[in-house]
């Protein structure tokens, strides 16, 4: 999930170089892991830095790509403060999240402490299976998943017919398009949060499960008392990391309202962030507002980072 | 976002922004996004290399482009054409955008009417087609097209290809169904106004109990509001949106239209709005002239019960496209040769009498191919004669950079009240306010 950077330490070595052409070999050491780390910071720097410091540049001007760039100091973000479609996207993305993270969640807690039973036969099998949804194209689960939610044609309306519900519009409403693409996130990421769970709860000695049985701890007490203490510090990153994705989610909403992708839908109903910034930036080439946009995201993920960070340190504290 | 063919629901390219990994990653996402679709530019390469005689064509995918770039090379054997598909009008427009602003540029290009607008306000991006001889045909072509892409200095920015008329079709088996007349001319008295079109579908909708029309938004408004003598701008170029009665009257009857429960309310060109029409779900939708050839390919099995009558309300037109030459194309006189060959009032015709569309060259709509010309798929119905009434007595409107936003949020205000349960006595007034919100007005 996060990046993990894995520093290249030379080995010591076993006896001090001879005193002759100290300078040369010693310059070429000092040089050498420059070089070897240098691959990832260039690419960095041209895919990563450039581009990163280039979007706060452009955020300041009225940028038409074809056209003429005229800077106009803070009026994007001005602008965009002023702008119910930002505020409709913010609040979009933040239902969206909450309706993927907490089922997601609760789902990957549950899941996690049944595959960890001991007695649980086939396993690996099992472990294995809930990560499938993970690596299935993003693109082919929201055409499957707007095809069985849809109005007319869908099986979910179908089988909600069956039992007399009128049919649902999942995706002109604004609850049912949330619902459906929570229901994406959902299924997509509810396995990889399971296996983080898993991992973590393995660290945990059976003896200690074993110990709560005997002195008559029943299955709840045993997840209330063990399995959530002693995932306390992966809960909090899941969190943190569902939160930074839910604010970036994207292909899901641009899928569905296939009349009018862009927007998800008339009346914006399921338009995210991310894809809010995507239309002006690549559906109106309003690409100084588009980057204004951009910035905002990225104040919002910092501040969330940070809060991480804190509550991180509180959890260290508490030990 | 109308194109002269479907609109696909997967755009190709901008679809795997995944799930973060660091938190760097999100205010990475407009230049991540600037790069994918740098990355997304199509088809470089090849084609139009040296000879200065062959050249690379960006068109439009599901318009059967390929059948006129294949008679071309028939002709010329020795001319190589680069044909690249590079998606939904839409989406042509927004590539074409990323290449003008920074990446390998084609020799020719497709643009959509309602595209072209934007295009038109930056004319240096683009080879002045008076500089290869546009003045010489200029006067080939119907005046109220030639004009829209011609710049304010009167550079000569795309040649006209094809103009859509309007037209209604419709399934005469639902109507045979529904005790209403199947003949042409007899359906086209049903409906003199739109008014009257509305009182049709609620004769259709008690008879049979099902959808009349597939939605308000498209197949009403959107007709109703290019039937108009002035739209989104005035002659002078000003803003009036918002207080043309026109626009009012087009966008109220959409409204009646979306209220009177005679929609399936199917957005046009939606996956599901492409099951409903092979399914029959709705019996008529507003057809222009290329949009024949998405009804035969969407549902080929409703060959024969299809037939085309009159639009209601007079005259107007939906679609047509232009062909450009950017200015850093490599070789603009071998895309202009292709031009002026095929776009000639004899090259449309026979463009005509391949696919269907309709020619922006009023000089053959006389010739007996176009007029007596009739659609076995729609009955025999004499489209080449509907579809050029359709465009007689239409009153030219200037078309201005903003006119497909404002266009799309009174679309969408009318689907709202269609499919999302808005307020019908709101709609407008939450129109123009997402429209000034929208280009900044």
């Amino acid at each position: 999930m996060s990046g993990v950077v894995v520093a290249l330490v030379p080995a010591p070595r076993a006896a001090p170089p001879a005193p002759v052409r100290r300078t040369a070999r010693g310059l070429g050491e000092r040089l050498a892991p420059y070089a070897y780390i240098a691959p990832f910071f260039v690419l960095f720097g041209i895919f990563g830095l450039f581009p990163f410091a280039f979007t706060f540049y452009v955020a300041l001007f009225d940028w038409n790509p074809i056209g003429d760039q005229v800077f106009i100091g803070v009026d994007n973000f001005t602008r965009m403060f002023a702008d119910p479609r930002f505020w409709n996207a913010a609040r979009n993305t933040v239902s969206i999240w909450f309706l993927s993270t907490v089922p997601q969640l609760s789902l990957a807690l549950v899941l996690a402490h049944v595959l960890n039973h001991a007695r649980l036969r086939f396993a690996l099998f099992f472990r294995m299976s809930v990560l499938v949804p993970y690596v299935t194209s993003v693109a082919a689960t929201a055409i499957v998943f707007a095809q069985l939610f849809d109005r007319d044609y869908g099986m979910l309306n179908w089988l909600l017919g069956l039992v007399g519900v009128a049919p649902v519009d999942f995706v002109q409403s604004t609850a049912g398009s949330h619902v459906l693409i929570a229901t994406m996130v959902t299924w997509r990421w509810f396995g990889y949060t399971t296996l983080l769970y898993l991992a973590s709860l393995q660290a945990v000695p059976l003896a200690v499960y074993e110990a709560a049985a005997i002195d008559g701890a029943g299955p709840w007490q045993r997840f209330r008392h063990i399995t959530i203490p002693s995932l306390r510090p992966v809960i909090i990153f899941t969190v943190v990391t569902s939160t930074i994705g839910g604010l970036q989610i994207f292909t899901e909403p641009l899928l569905i309202a296939t009349g009018a992708p862009l927007t998800c839908g008339a009346v914006r109903q399921c338009q995210t962030l991310t894809l809010f910034l995507y239309e002006q930036g690549f559906g109106e080439f309003e690409f100084g507002y588009g980057s204004a946009v951009g910035v905002a995201l990225f104040a919002m993920v910092v501040v969330i980072a940070a809060v991480n960070y804190l509550l991180a340190g509180r959890i260290r504290a508490d030990r | 976002m109308w194109s002269s063919g479907r609109e696909f629901p997967i755009s190709a390219c901008p679809k795997t922004l995944e799930k973060p990994v660091t938190f760097r990653v999100p205010l990475l996402l407009v230049v991540g996004a600037l790069a994918l679709s740098a990355a997304c530019t199509p088809g470089t390469g090849g084609g139009g290399g040296g000879d200065g005689r062959s050249f690379e064509f960006w068109s439009f995918a599901a318009i059967n482009q390929k059948v006129s770039v294949d008679a071309y090379h028939g002709k010329h054997p020795d001319v190589q054409v680069k044909l690249t598909e590079v998606g939904t009008s839409t989406e042509t427009a927004q590539a074409l955008t990323t290449a003008l602003a920074g990446g390998k540029v084609p020799d020719l290009v497709l643009i959509q009417g309602d595209n072209l607008p934007k295009f038109v306000q930056q004319p240096q991006n683009f080879v002045d087609l008076r500089t290869l001889g546009a003045d010489d045909v200029k006067g080939d072509y119907l005046d109220w097209v030639m004009k829209q892409s011609i710049a304010k200095d009167g550079e000569v920015l795309g040649m006209p290809t094809d103009v859509g008329g309007m037209a209604i079709a419709y399934r005469t088996d639902l109507f045979a169904a529904a005790g209403l007349p199947t003949d042409p001319a007899a359906a086209s008295a049903l409906w003199p106004s739109w008014d009257a079109f509305i009182e049709t579908g609620k004769r259709y909708k008690q008879a049979t109990g099902k959808a009349f029309l597939d939605n308000a938004a498209t197949s009403v408004f959107y007709q109703a509001v290019n039937q108009v003598s002035e739209k989104y701008y005035d002659d002078a170029r000003n803003l009036v949106y918002d207080r043309n009665p026109q626009v009012r009257a087009a966008f109220d009857l959409g409204v009646k239209a979306a209220t009177a429960g005679i929609t399936a309310g199917q957005s046009s060109f939606e996956t599901a709005w492409s099951a409903g029409l092979a399914q029959g779900q709705y019996a008529a939708v507003a057809a222009p002239s290329w949009m024949l050839n998405t009804i035969r390919s969407t549902a080929p099995d409703t060959k024969g019960k299809w037939a085309i009558a009159k639009i209601p309300g007079g005259a107007g037109n939906w679609g047509g496209s232009y062909l450009a030459i950017p200015k850093r194309a490599k070789n603009p006189q071998a895309a202009w040769d292709y031009i002026k060959e095929m776009q000639s009032p004899q090259g449309q015709l026979e463009h005509f009498t391949r696919v269907g569309a309709l020619p922006s060259t009023p000089s053959v709509y006389q010739d007996d191919k176009l007029a007596s010309s009739k659609d076995p798929f729609f009955s025999d119905a004499p489209t080449g004669k509907i579809y050029t009434d359709s465009l007689l007595g239409l009153k030219p409107f200037y078309i201005g950079p903003d006119s497909a936003t404002i266009g799309q949020e009174f679309l969408n205000a009318i689907t709202n009240v269609e499919q999302s349960g808005g307020d019908p006595a709101t709609a407008w007034d939450d129109a123009v306010r997402n429209i000034k919100t929208a280009i900044g007005g």
